[in-house]
């Protein structure tokens, strides 16, 4: 495919896929309870881990990504929970921190890490391998379980938190796992979109699955589906056009989101109706 | 059954960083089966009453039982057994839940892990559309609905958690007022189905106070009267 042996591109196009599923996927919980910015804030933190990563290559970056994104989503969760900080005013200071610290490892890495800084801001069409598209189902399987398992208590804190809370649900343990899911997802997904542009996939997608559904169980079908559409086409983008694949799959992701705006039977019927 | 459902002793609340507590001292007792209405100006700590009540505020001085156990932030246990109204809360017209989910949702608490609603669960929630009217609007999206509909759905919410307690601030606000004495009568229906323990913050008791056991007057946050209504039962 592309010229290129199917061992490489296989890999790839498996992870593509996957990250699409999962990052759209949290992005449902992400958009619907207002955590973009919360989103944006652990993706700069996992891009910073990373980077880490990089300059002392004792692990796998994505290691060291996924601890400093819990880091940002646990500092982030409670303090936005009990703190008398705006949530707007931490997330100022984290963005700035995270991103100065990802930049100050990217560049004290030794030079033959460059390339390995780059992938991480950008993405790389080359950065999958079986063992780590095995990473992502692992993780999928796990949010499959977590959601048959205690789906309901998701649900009832996606409609409202404190209407969840006051019918006896534990909603600051579903919150904290929505962060930790939110985590987890961004730091794996990282070397095939980018730290920067991971977030499109996370937002994306699942904003454009609210234009078409009125009803959140569809949105969990529909949002996810649009987010493998997105990394689908960005895959091939990436590779026809020699692009960042990172950048490719973000722009197909917003290209469905604008046709979705367009095309959504919520907003025409709301038009018709004026 | 325990007959005292609510007691608040000397039960005091205050909002970090404010200097004035928004409850103070508060000694309340509440028997099976009454409804208390309670009243007093913006700002009393009506709200703030109902809230340390089922726990989501905690209390910073004195002790809040319900059902004869210590209630605390932590009881969700107690907690899904109380039907809570909040006074703000409508949906707005984006909001991607059915109405059927958003009455089902209050039964969530009550099933166990990795298990869904079961066809019991389902009645349960059909018959609690049904009590309030609401049953045509099942499937529609709970945004789409209006004001007073909403309502309806949340009282519907109550019927279908069982509830032992009810809960409701200001069940009445922002609707029209044919939609206000809906709703009022849909209280009482509520309560006398599930025959529960009722409190109910309102500024317009006018529909209620022919039913309730007492009227509860609270002011910068203290109980300044209990009495029962003129006129009540």
């Amino acid at each position: 495919m592309f010229g290129l042996p199917w061992h490489i591109v296989l890999p790839t196009l498996l992870g593509s896929v996957l990250v699409g599923l999962l990052s759209s996927f949290v992005g449902i919980f992400v958009v619907r309870m207002k955590l973009s910015s919360l989103g944006f804030a652990m993706s700069h933190a996992a891009f910073a881990g990373a980077a880490l990563g990089l300059l002392f290559p004792l692990f796998d970056p994505m290691w060291m990504a996924l601890v400093f994104s819990l880091v940002a989503a646990f500092l982030l969760g409670p303090l936005a929970d009990v703190s008398r900080l705006q949530t707007d005013t931490i997330l100022g200071v984290l963005f700035p921190v995270s991103m100065a610290l990802g930049l100050i490892f990217v560049h004290q890495a030794p030079g033959g890490a460059a390339g390995g800084a780059l992938t991480l801001l950008w993405g790389s069409v080359l950065g999958i391998t079986m063992e780590q598209v095995w990473s992502l189902a692992a993780v999928a399987l796990g949010l499959i379980l977590l959601m048959i398992g205690w789906g309901k208590g998701f649900f009832a804190l996606l409609l409202d938190r404190k209407l969840a809370q006051a019918s006896g649900l534990p909603t600051r343990w579903y919150f904290y796992t929505v962060l930790v899911m939110t985590a987890v997802v961004v730091s794996i997904s990282l070397r095939i979109t980018g730290g920067l542009l991971i977030y499109a996939l996370t937002v994306l997608p699942s904003s454009s699955a609210f234009q078409w559904v009125y009803d959140v169980k569809k949105a969990f079908l529909v949002g996810p589906l649009f987010g493998a559409l997105a990394a689908i086409g960005g895959f091939g983008l990436s590779l026809g056009a020699d692009l960042p694949i990172g950048s490719s799959i973000a722009v197909c992701a917003a290209v469905v989101f604008i046709l979705s705006v367009g095309l959504s039977p919520k907003r025409l019927r709301a038009r018709s109706a004026t | 059954m325990e007959d005292r459902v609510v007691e608040l002793h000397n039960a005091s609340v205050s909002y970090s960083g404010e200097r004035v507590a928004t409850l103070l001292n508060v000694d309340l007792s509440i028997s099976h089966g009454e409804m208390t209405l309670v009243v007093g100006p913006n700002g009393a700590g009506k709200t703030t009453l109902l809230e340390a009540i089922n726990g989501l505020l905690p209390l910073t001085g004195g002790t809040a039982r319900v059902f004869g156990e210590r209630m605390t932030p932590s009881r969700d246990d107690l907690r899904c057994h109380i039907a809570y109204l909040p006074q703000e809360l409508f949906f707005d017209p984006e909001t991607p839940f059915l109405t059927q989910d958003v009455v089902c949702a209050a039964r969530f608490a009550l099933i166990r892990l990795f298990r869904f609603p079961s066809p019991a669960d389902r009645r349960y929630v059909h018959e609690a559309l049904d009590a309030v009217g609401m049953n045509t609007a099942a499937k529609r999206p709970v945004g789409r609905l209006s004001g007073g509909q909403q309502r309806k759905v949340l009282l519907a919410r109550a019927l279908a958690q069982r509830a032992r307690l009810l809960l409701l601030d200001e069940p009445t606000v922002n609707l029209d007022p044919q939609a206000k004495k809906e709703i009022c009568q849909l209280v009482k229906q509520v309560q006398s189905e599930l025959a529960a323990t009722a409190m109910v913050v309102s500024h317009e008791a006018e529909h209620l106070l022919e039913d309730a056991n007492r009227v509860v007057t609270l002011d910068q946050g203290r109980v300044v009267s209990d009495h029962a209504p003129v006129g009540g039962r």
